[in-house]
């Protein structure tokens, strides 16, 4: 490998920490921002944060036990697959609609359709360092092979997804810490 | 350019109004109690409308409820 490409790797690595750090250090939450009651969005957060973390070890352990092949191809792996998704998803919803049903006045304001649209950044950076995960270890697992078995693109997008909802979650908790101005 | 915060005497308001709680003006002005807080915090400025509907409750002008305030 020659030199150039080598320093340019190495510049692009600095580039890349430098920036993920700026962005993980203006998610820092501010102390004078905590000790607030919290909102019913926030507690949706909660929640989310919960039910995919669950539900993405609960994959992951199925991963291991059936084997990638497995998951995708046989039956029993199959349904409590899509048994884990829909009930994290069934668990999610019921828990707003209680949580809505349990607040007396407004469920979601200004301030919190603002840290709802920040959140998403939170979970782009999530789904972007997946992609990224995903796109060098199956190129360097699959080299040789030329092709990769369609288990790992299922197990691609529903590990996106989880981590995705995940990041989302995590990035409305993160808002309720940081100070924000609507524009309005 | 001077940095600026914008003040408010929400809370001040609120306890002249036979000590409004903070959960009825947030009823009232259709926000969260924790958005009615950091608002007091001055942690928090309001989109022009929410600003409007404060000030409407207290029977008061924008400008008599809130305020810029420009830093030195």
């Amino acid at each position: 490998m020659s030199t150039v490409w080598i320093t340019l790797g190495v510049a692009g690595g600095i580039i890349v920490v430098v920036v993920f750090g700026r962005f993980v250090w203006s998610l820092r939450p501010q102390p004078e921002m905590s000790g607030l009651p919290t909102t019913p969005l926030e507690k949706l957060g909660w929640v989310g944060v919960a039910v995919t973390a669950v539900v993405g070890v609960a994959l992951a352990i199925l991963v291991v036990v059936a084997g990638v092949t497995g998951f995708h191809e046989e039956a029993t792996a199959r349904g409590i697959f899509w048994l884990l998704m829909m009930g994290g998803i069934g668990v999610w919803s019921v828990a707003w609609y209680v949580i809505k049903k349990r607040t007396g006045g407004t469920v979601v304001d200004e301030r919190d359709r603002a840290i709802l649209a920040r959140s998403l950044s939170v979970e782009s950076v999530v789904v972007l360092l997946s992609l990224v995960a995903w796109t060098v270890t199956l190129t360097e697992v699959f080299w040789d092979e030329g092709a990769i078995p369609l288990g790992y693109l299922q197990l691609l997008f529903w590990s996106t997804f989880i981590g995705g909802a995940f990041g989302r979650s995590l990035g409305i908790i993160l808002g309720y810490r940081r100070e924000i101005t609507v524009d309005a | 350019m001077p940095k600026a915060t914008i003040t408010n005497s929400i809370r001040r308001l609120r306890f002249d109004h036979d000590e409004m709680t903070q959960q009825e003006l947030a009823d009232r002005v259709g926000c969260t109690r924790q958005t009615i807080i950091v608002l007091e915090k001055e942690r928090y400025v309001p989109s022009l409308s929410l600003a409007f509907q404060v000030a409407r409750v207290f029977n008061q002008t924008i400008e008599d409820v809130f305020a810029w305030a420009e830093d030195e």
